[in-house]
């Protein structure tokens, strides 16, 4: 059974975290959009963005992790 | 006792070494099947993740898949594109992340293959261990610990890597070596003491001391190293990955913000088109390669039957400046034989030959047997009483061997100086005519040895020197990819300059004792040089781990095949010279599909840039008149497809490699992957446009 500290250290747990946070805080900056649907997903979209470059700078930063 | 048939090896070179570089191996029932399962095994994001340029190629799949099913959810404009192209799309990026997996799967599958084949002869054996009161208990071969002794007896399988404590008995080594003939196994030598488990004893019988605990013998070491486990990515790896996901980044960014100009340009781009910009933007060609390159670089060095303890190692090897290199066994055959008897000092020929007969008596090196067999073939058998006399072993410090009489008469043969210094710690004197004679061996390239009788010295043999065939081209190669080889001998300066010339090294180090060896690599990298050598003897371990590359000899000791990163399974030291352009293969392969993945993007940007902004006067951009906008994305995502699997064999394979000098490959590079990385996508998308038009697919 993976560790806590092990779980906190997986890209993979922080990702779809991020993901959630980024998108309830993004949400409404698309309200304007024809449905929830779309501003929910334009909001999911922006967080994923913002995830993946975070993601990126890790890979940049601490390489032989992956 | 567990009887096992050894192994087949489906890629076991056969035949004269010089023959068969880089064959490839038949192809393992079933390799392209699980390739393909793994392709789809490894879409899972946690394996994904690891390749930062596919990881991104995922996660645009994913956005395309969810526009597919709903098409307007990302778009607020009434031009977004539709379904099918969006399905479209999203299975071309499917198919990339697919066939950079499948690069991948069959790279590893190629391991995998041979792993099985080991792991084949490591089923438990049952071993009979030695007590503290000197009986034995039968135990199962798990349950063997670091320093236990066993007693294996002919039939019997060897249960764990080991040291022979006593005995003498033949061994075969096939299962791991793939040579049938056994080979001779006994206490106390440098090159025959260590065995390994899995193999079998054919005759006699051995006590072994076991120097592995379970799991980490040679046979588990070499299944793991071949199935990836423990694969960590090289430096040139890591700095390429950073590399490529700096790069990843940017581009990342540069599509992020672009809605914001593209709208006030009045030229608003769906996202999905978005997202086809950044895959054909990022270097996906060398991201999906990247790994297979690396595992093909490996299995190209166990195709040669090395082993590598690590990627590191293979890849250390292309950047070699020094080549350290033993001249008996590496440069020149090993067995000197004797050529002809050389007296001084009054002596006949007579005398001498019976006295270096006497000499050799006890001398079972072939350079001793050739002694004794050129002695009787002049008739000069001794006479003196042999069955009373003691042997007196050659050693690297001392440089003499020969015989102790009963009755305290001393016979010696060794390295001249060895000799003289023997005489005179003897109170005797050497002959005038010793130097002549010591001078004339060495100047046609033999090695001279001189003979003395207590204080008196009789005479020099002259063992003559055969260089391997090819060797003085091989050098030459060497010399032109700007490595530098150094030879190590024990011989006198002349007779190794003379060597030295007909080899064609760069520079010998003459009358050299093992501690030289270490000295001499350490002064190479020094001066900022990395140096390969190999070796086999317990006297090489510390050279062999100072060595940026050591290559242990499979019959050498325990303790050189720990401090190596290399093992050769053949123990055939002229092999080094292959592994390190084996090293330069993999990271010119590497530049190559790096250069060619970078070059063939910026024919992609002729394609998407005016497909998305043509409206805002980027038109007259489309050199290649592709037929549509629409079109025009999906050939450029087409092309960015199927050029991974195009490239896969070139991956695996290598480029071919001509020796030359790092500019001289810098300017072929350009040449070849950076030109045609430039035009081939030129002509693959207007051809693919074509086909997509015609099938009217948009």
């Amino acid at each position: 059974m993976a560790s806590s500290s092990g779980l906190l250290s997986k890209p993979l747990f922080w990702l779809p975290l991020g993901l959630v946070l980024g998108t309830v805080l993004a949400a409404p900056l698309f309200s304007s959009s024809p449905s929830p649907l779309q501003s929910n997903a334009l909001a999911l979209l922006l967080s994923g963005t913002v995830v993946l470059s975070g993601y990126l700078f890790v890979v940049i930063f601490q390489p032989e992790r992956f | 006792m567990t009887t096992l048939q050894p192994p087949i090896f489906p890629r076991m070179p056969r035949g004269r070494r010089d023959q068969r570089r880089y064959t490839e191996r038949p192809r393992s029932d079933g390799l392209l099947g699980r390739a393909v399962v793994q392709s789809f095994v490894k879409l899972d994001p946690r394996l994904t993740a690891r390749n930062p340029v596919m990881f991104v190629v995922w996660c645009g799949t994913l956005v395309t898949l969810a526009a597919t099913l709903e098409p307007r959810l990302f778009e607020l404009s009434p031009e977004a594109p539709g379904r099918g192209f969006n399905a479209l799309l999203s299975l071309i990026l499917l198919a990339t992340l697919l066939f950079a997996n499948f690069a991948e799967a069959l790279a590893e599958g190629r391991g995998k293959a041979q792993a099985d084949a080991l792991r084949r002869t490591q089923a438990s054996t049952q071993a009979r261990r030695l007590l503290p009161d000197g009986s034995e208990a039968l135990v199962d071969s798990s349950a063997l610990r670091r320093g236990d002794q066993v007693r294996v007896s002919q039939g019997e399988m060897i249960p764990a890597d080991g040291e022979v404590v006593d005995g003498v008995a033949a061994v075969d080594e096939s299962a791991i070596t793939g040579e049938s003939a056994p080979v001779l196994k006994e206490a106390g030598s440098d090159g025959a003491s260590s065995v390994t488990g899995g193999t079998r004893v054919v005759s006699d019988k051995l006590l072994i001391r076991i120097t592995a605990d379970p799991g980490k013998g040679f046979i588990d070491r070499m299944i793991a190293l071949v199935e990836g486990a423990e694969r960590s990515k090289t430096p040139n790896e890591i700095a390429l990955t950073v590399l490529l996901a700096v790069l990843t980044q940017v581009f990342l960014i540069a599509v992020a913000t672009l809605p914001p100009v593209a709208a006030y340009i009045n030229s608003p781009t769906p996202v999905v088109v978005l997202v086809a910009l950044l895959v054909a933007l990022i270097p996906t060609t060398i991201g999906g390669l990247l790994s297979a390159i690396g595992i093909a670089g490996m299995d190209r060095v166990a195709q040669f039957n090395v082993i590598a303890t690590s990627g590191r190692a293979v890849e250390a090897c292309g950047d070699i400046t020094t080549l350290v290199l033993d001249k008996t066994g590496t440069i020149t055959l090993g067995n000197r034989l004797a050529e002809e008897f050389l007296p001084v000092g009054g002596h006949s020929e007579r005398e001498l030959a019976t006295t270096a007969h006497a000499a050799s008596w006890f001398d079972t090196t072939p350079e001793g047997k050739s002694i004794v067999r050129l002695a009787e073939k002049l008739d000069a058998v001794t006479a003196l009483p042999m069955d009373t006399a003691t042997g007196l072993e050659f050693s690297a410090r001392t440089r003499l061997s020969g015989t102790d009489l009963a009755d305290g008469n001393e016979l010696r043969k060794g390295a001249v100086e060895a000799i003289k210094g023997f005489v005179r710690s003897r109170g005797g004197t050497v002959p005038a005519d010793l130097d002549a004679a010591y001078e004339r061996v060495s100047r046609l390239g033999g090695t001279p040895l001189a003979v003395c009788w207590n204080a008196e010295i009789f005479g020099v043999i002259h063992l003559k020197d055969i260089i391997k065939p090819g060797m003085r081209e091989r050098f030459d190669q060497l010399r032109r990819m700007g490595i530098r080889s150094v030879m190590l001998t024990g011989d006198n300066a002349i007779t190794a300059g003379v060597i030295a010339r007909e080899a064609g090294v760069d520079d010998f180090i003459a009358e050299a004792t093992p501690e030289d060896k270490i000295a001499v690599i350490q002064a190479e990298q020094r001066l900022g040089r990395l140096v390969a050598m190999t070796g086999d003897g317990t006297n090489d371990a510390p050279a062999l781990a100072q060595a940026n590359v050591g290559v242990a000899m499979n019959s050498g000791t325990q303790a050189a095949k720990e401090a190596a990163n290399m093992v050769d399974l053949d123990s055939d030291p002229t092999k080094l010279i292959d592994i390190v352009t084996i090293g330069k293969q993999l990271l010119i392969t590497r530049g190559a599909l790096t250069t060619f993945s970078i070059a063939n993007d910026v024919a992609k940007y002729f394609a998407i840039l005016p497909a998305l902004f043509g409206k805002a006067g980027l038109a007259p951009l489309n050199l290649m008149g592709l037929a549509s906008p629409q079109s025009a994305i999906l050939s450029a995502m087409v092309f960015n497809a199927l050029i991974i699997p195009a490239l896969v064999p070139l991956a695996l394979k290598g480029v071919a490699f001509r020796p030359s000098t790092a500019d001289q490959l810098l300017r072929r590079n350009l040449l070849v992957y950076g030109l045609g990385g430039l035009v081939v996508p030129f002509i693959g998308i207007k051809l693919i446009d074509l086909a997509v038009s015609a099938l009217r697919l948009v």
